[in-house]
C-alpha cells in the first residue's frame, strides 16, 4: 500500500501535475464560449521551454540563477510530505505539517530574492505583491493546519487525514471553517481569481506571472512546473484534509480523484464568473479568511471546554 | 426619416472661415476665440522654413474658424496658458517643424525620441517615490507605447506618456498628390477609425471642391460612420472586461464585435470598412432585400449586446471595480480638451454628431450621457452602452430605405481651405487640408484619440498601478492615430 502511495506521490507531483492547470484552463474556455487548448498544453510548453537555451539578464548573481532550481526542489520536497489516500510514505522526511508550510514560503523567498536580483520592474513589483499577500496567506494557511490538527491531535498531515475520515468531523463547526479558509488558500497558492489572474498578459497587474517575466528556457519550464506542482500540492491537501473521504487505501484514492476533479472545476467556475479583484482588497480577503479560521478556532476550543 | 438638425447653414456642410491674423496679436486672437465660446480643436503648421504659418482652430457649433499666423524666425508666443489643450500640438510643432513658443515652459520633447528621460518627463520627487517603466514593447499585442509611472508604491503620482514610436510621415507623404488620392492617406492613419479620418478627409475636400454631398451621400456615410462605430464599442467594452480580468464578458462582447465585423465585410465588402468612402462619390449600394435583412441582424443584435451588457453591469465583481476608479473631472475635461465618450462620461455635452449637417443624424439626435456624470471607469463604459442603443437606433433607421450609389453635386461655393469634423468612436476628428490647385499642400489629421491621451494620464493619477491597465482600456485610445 504504501510503496503504491509513494508511487502515486511522486508520478502524481512530478508528471500529472501539469494536467491541473491545463484541465482548468481548457474547462475555463470551454465556459466562457471557446474551444481553448488542450488540456496537454502545458505538457507541449514545458517541452518547447526545455529544449531552449537560459538566458541571464545583465548584472544578475548566483541568486537569479539558482532560484528556479531552489523553487523546484522544494515544491519537490513539499509533493513527498502530501499523502494520497490517507497514506505517507515519509522518504524519511515524515509528513509534518509546517515541514510544509515552510517548505512553500523557502520557494516563495527564492523567487522574490530572485526579483530582487533582476532588478526588474514588473518582477518586483509581483515579487513584492506576493510577499505582502503571503502575510497573510501564511498566517491562514498555519490556521487551517492547526484547525485540522486539532481532531487529530498531530500535525502530521497523514493523521490530519485520518482524522478528517468518515462523517463525524463534518458536525464539528470548526471543520466546516478550516475548509473555507484553505478554499482560499487553494486560490491563492495557485495564482487564481479573484486574486490573481494566470491569463493576463497586463504586466501591471500581474502576482505569481510577474517575477517569471525574467526567465527563460529551462529556468521558465522549472518554474512552470513547479507552479503546476503547487496545483497539485494544494489541491491534493484540500481533498486530504478538507473534502469529504472514507474507507480505506483504496476507498480514499476515488474520494480523492473525485475531490480533485471537483476542486478544478469549481476554480474555472470561479474564474468564469468572477472579475480579478482590486488588488488592495484581496488582502481583506485572506484577512476575512483568518477570521473565520479564529471562529473555527473558539468553537473547537469551546467544543472541548463541553 | 427624420430631417438632419441645425440647418443654419444653406448647404449640407460645416462652415469654416480663414481668419489672417497678425503675430503680435495671436494671443489675443486666440484668447477672443475662447472668450467668445469656442472651443480649441487643433493647430498646426504649414508652409516650409521660408514662409512658415501657424493655424489653430476653434469650433463653434457646426462652423470652425481656423486663425493662422506667419511664423518670424520659427519664434511665436504660446497659447498653452489660455488653453491646455494645445499643449501636445505645440510640442509636435516644436519636434516636428522647429518651431519655439514663447512661454511655453519647459517644451518638453513629445514626438522627438532622440532626448534623454529628463527632457520629456515631469520631475516628481518625494521620500519613496520611483518610476515604473513598461514598454514600449508589451506582453500582449498591444502597439507601440512607453509609459513612465511615478509612484509610491502602488499608487499612481503622475504618467509620462511617450508615444509617436512609428511615426510614418503619413501628412508629409500625402503632400503633393492630387486631392482625390489623400484619402486613402488619412483612412490608412488607423484602423479602428479609418471611416471617420476617411468621411473627415472627402468632407474636407468637398468643401475646396466646391461639392455638396446628395441626400444618399449622407445616408451612405452616416450609415459607414455607425457601423464603425458599432464594433469600436462592442470592442470597447470588451476590452474593459479584459482588464479586470472577466473573461466571460470579454469573450462575449467578442464575439458580439464579430458578428458586427461579418456584418460590415458583407454590406461594405471589408471587415474594417477600408475603401467604403470616397471623395464626392459613394459607391455603397443596399437594395431594400439587402437592407431589411441586414436590418433583422441588427436587431437581433442589438438584442443580444443589450443582455451582455445586462449581465455584465450587474456582476457584483465587475461593479465592485468600476466604481470611482480613473476619474477624470469635468474641468479637467474642459480644460485638456478631452473629446467623445470620455468628455461625455465627465459631463461635457459634446458630440460633434450634432454639429454635422453633412451627415444623416436626426433633429432628435442628442448626445448620450451616462446615469451619474462621475467621468469615472464606470461612466465611460455607461456612455459607450448608451450610445450603442443610439447608434442602433440610427441604423435601423437608415436601413428602412433602400440606399443608392451617387455622387456629389458640384453646385457648392469652394471655400479657402478644408476644414471637415467628424465624431469618431473615440471623438472628434479634425481633418485640415490646404491646397494648390488640384494638389495637396498640406494634411493635418487630429484624431479623437490624439486629443484624449493627454487626458488619460491625468485620469490615471491618483489610482492604483494595477488599475492602470482598466482605465486605460475605459478610454481604449489608439497608438497609431498618433503615428500618422
Amino acid at each position: 500500500m504504501s510503496a503504491l502511495a509513494a508511487a502515486i506521490q511522486v508520478l502524481g507531483g512530478l508528471a500529472l501535475a501539469p494536467l491541473l492547470p491545463g484541465t482548468i484552463q481548457s474547462l475555463k474556455a470551454r465556459m466562457q464560449g471557446r474551444r481553448g487548448p488542450s488540456p496537454l498544453q502545458p505538457y507541449r510548453e514545458l517541452r518547447r521551454l526545455w529544449g531552449k537555451s537560459l538566458a541571464d539578464p545583465q548584472p544578475t548573481t548566483i541568486v537569479y540563477r539558482l532560484a528556479p532550481c531552489v523553487l523546484a526542489a522544494t515544491t519537490g520536497l513539499a509533493i513527498l510530505l502530501v499523502p494520497v489516500g490517507g497514506l505517507s510514505p515519509g522518504w524519511g522526511l515524515g509528513d509534518d505539517a509546517l515541514v510544509l508550510v515552510g517548505l512553500l514560503a523557502l520557494g516563495r523567498f527564492a523567487l522574490a530574492a530572485a526579483s530582487w536580483d533582476t532588478g526588474s520592474g514588473f518582477a518586483l513589483m509581483g515579487a513584492s505583491r506576493d510577499l505582502t499577500l503571503a502575510v497573510a496567506a501564511e498566517a491562514l494557511l498555519v490556521l487551517a493546519i492547526v484547525l485540522a490538527a486539532i481532531p487529530a491531535d498531530s500535525t502530521g498531515l497523514a493523521a490530519m487525514s485520518a482524522a478528517a475520515n468518515g462523517s463525524g468531523i463534518w458536525s464539528e463547526p470548526g471543520h466546516w471553517c478550516a475548509a473555507g479558509a484553505f478554499g482560499l488558500i487553494v486560490v491563492f497558492e495557485t495564482g487564481r481569481q479573484p486574486i490573481d489572474n494566470p491569463d493576463t498578459h497586463l504586466e501591471l497587474t500581474m502576482i505569481h506571472e510577474g517575477p517569471l517575466l525574467e526567465y527563460a528556457g529551462r529556468d521558465l519550464a522549472l518554474l512552470q512546473w513547479s507552479a503546476a506542482a503547487r496545483h497539485w500540492i494544494v489541491l491534493v491537501l484540500a481533498a486530504e484534509l478538507f473534502l469529504p473521504h472514507w474507507g480505506g487505501f483504496g476507498a480514499q484514492l476515488v474520494c480523492l480523484l473525485a475531490g480533485v476533479a471537483l476542486l478544478c472545476v469549481g476554480l474555472a467556475l470561479t474564474e468564469t464568473a468572477q472579475a480579478k479583484m482590486r488588488i488592495l482588497r484581496a488582502p481583506a480577503l485572506l484577512a476575512g479568511g483568518c477570521l473565520l479560521a479564529m471562529v473555527g478556532l473558539a468553537s473547537w476550543l469551546a467544543g472541548g471546554l463541553v | 426619416m427624420s430631417r438632419p438638425r441645425r440647418l443654419r447653414a444653406a448647404e449640407p456642410r460645416q462652415g469654416v472661415a480663414a481668419i489672417e491674423v497678425e503675430g503680435s496679436r495671436w494671443r489675443e486672437s486666440c484668447r477672443r476665440e475662447l472668450g467668445d465660446g469656442a472651443r480649441f480643436c487643433g493647430a498646426y503648421a504649414s508652409g516650409d522654413r521660408l514662409a512658415r504659418r501657424w493655424s489653430a482652430l476653434f469650433a463653434d457649433g457646426p462652423s470652425t474658424r481656423v486663425l493662422t499666423t506667419r511664423v518670424d524666425r520659427d519664434q511665436l508666443p504660446t497659447i498653452v496658458d489660455l488653453v491646455a489643450a494645445a499643449q501636445w500640438d505645440e510640442r509636435e510643432a516644436h519636434d516636428l517643424h522647429g518651431l519655439r513658443f514663447e512661454g511655453h515652459e519647459p517644451l518638453r520633447a513629445l514626438v522627438d525620441h532622440t532626448v534623454d528621460t529628463a527632457a520629456w518627463t515631469t520631475p516628481v520627487e518625494g521620500r519613496g517615490v520611483h518610476q515604473v517603466a513598461v514598454g514600449p514593447v508589451h506582453a500582449g499585442v498591444i502597439e507601440s507605447g512607453h509609459f513612465r509611472f511615478h509612484v509610491v508604491g502602488e499608487r499612481i503620482l503622475h504618467l509620462d506618456t511617450r508615444l509617436f514610436y512609428k511615426h510614418r510621415g503619413l501628412e508629409r507623404a500625402a503632400e503633393g498628390r492630387e486631392l482625390p488620392d489623400g484619402l486613402r492617406f488619412a483612412q490608412r492613419a488607423c484602423g479602428a477609425c479609418a471611416v471617420t479620418n476617411a468621411v473627415a478627409y472627402a468632407q474636407a475636400c468637398e468643401s475646396v471642391l466646391g461639392l455638396l454631398p446628395t441626400r444618399e451621400l449622407r445616408r451612405a456615410r452616416t450609415l459607414l460612420l455607425e457601423l464603425e462605430r458599432l464594433y469600436n464599442h462592442l470592442n470597447d467594452i470588451g476590452a474593459a472586461c479584459a482588464g479586470i480580468g472577466f473573461a466571460s464578458g470579454n469573450m462575449a462582447f467578442a464575439a458580439l464585435k464579430e458578428r458586427a465585423m461579418r456584418l460590415n465585410k458583407e454590406l461594405a465588402g471589408h471587415r474594417f470598412l477600408f475603401g467604403s468612402a470616397e471623395v464626392g462619390a459613394s459607391r455603397l449600394v443596399l437594395a431594400s432585400q439587402l437592407a431589411g435583412r441586414t436590418r433583422g441582424q441588427l436587431r437581433e443584435l442589438r438584442q443580444d449586446a443589450a443582455q451582455v451588457w445586462r449581465e455584465v453591469r450587474f456582476s457584483g465583481s465587475v461593479q465592485a471595480r468600476l466604481g470611482g476608479v480613473g476619474v477624470l473631472d469635468r474641468d479637467s475635461a474642459a480644460r485638456l480638451g478631452a473629446v467623445g465618450p470620455a468628455a461625455r462620461a465627465s459631463g461635457l455635452e459634446q458630440d460633434t454628431r450634432s454639429d454635422s449637417p453633412g451627415l444623416w443624424y436626426g433633429s432628435s439626435f442628442a448626445a448620450a450621457g451616462p446615469e451619474a456624470r462621475t467621468g469615472d471607469v464606470s461612466a465611460r463604459l455607461q456612455v459607450r452602452a448608451s450610445e450603442l442603443e443610439s447608434t442602433f437606433e440610427v441604423l435601423d433607421d437608415l436601413l428602412s430605405a433602400p440606399i443608392a450609389a451617387d455622387i456629389a453635386s458640384p453646385s457648392g461655393p469652394k471655400a479657402p481651405i478644408g476644414v471637415a469634423r467628424v465624431e469618431s468612436p473615440r471623438g472628434e476628428t479634425v481633418c485640415v487640408l490646404e491646397h494648390d490647385l488640384f494638389r495637396l499642400r498640406r494634411l493635418h489629421l487630429r484624431t479623437g484619440s490624439y486629443a484624449n491621451w493627454p487626458a488619460l494620464a491625468e485620469a490615471s493619477a491618483r489610482n492604483l498601478l494595477p488599475d492602470f491597465p482598466l482605465i486605460n482600456k475605459s478610454f481604449e485610445l489608439c497608438y497609431a492615430c498618433v503615428d500618422r
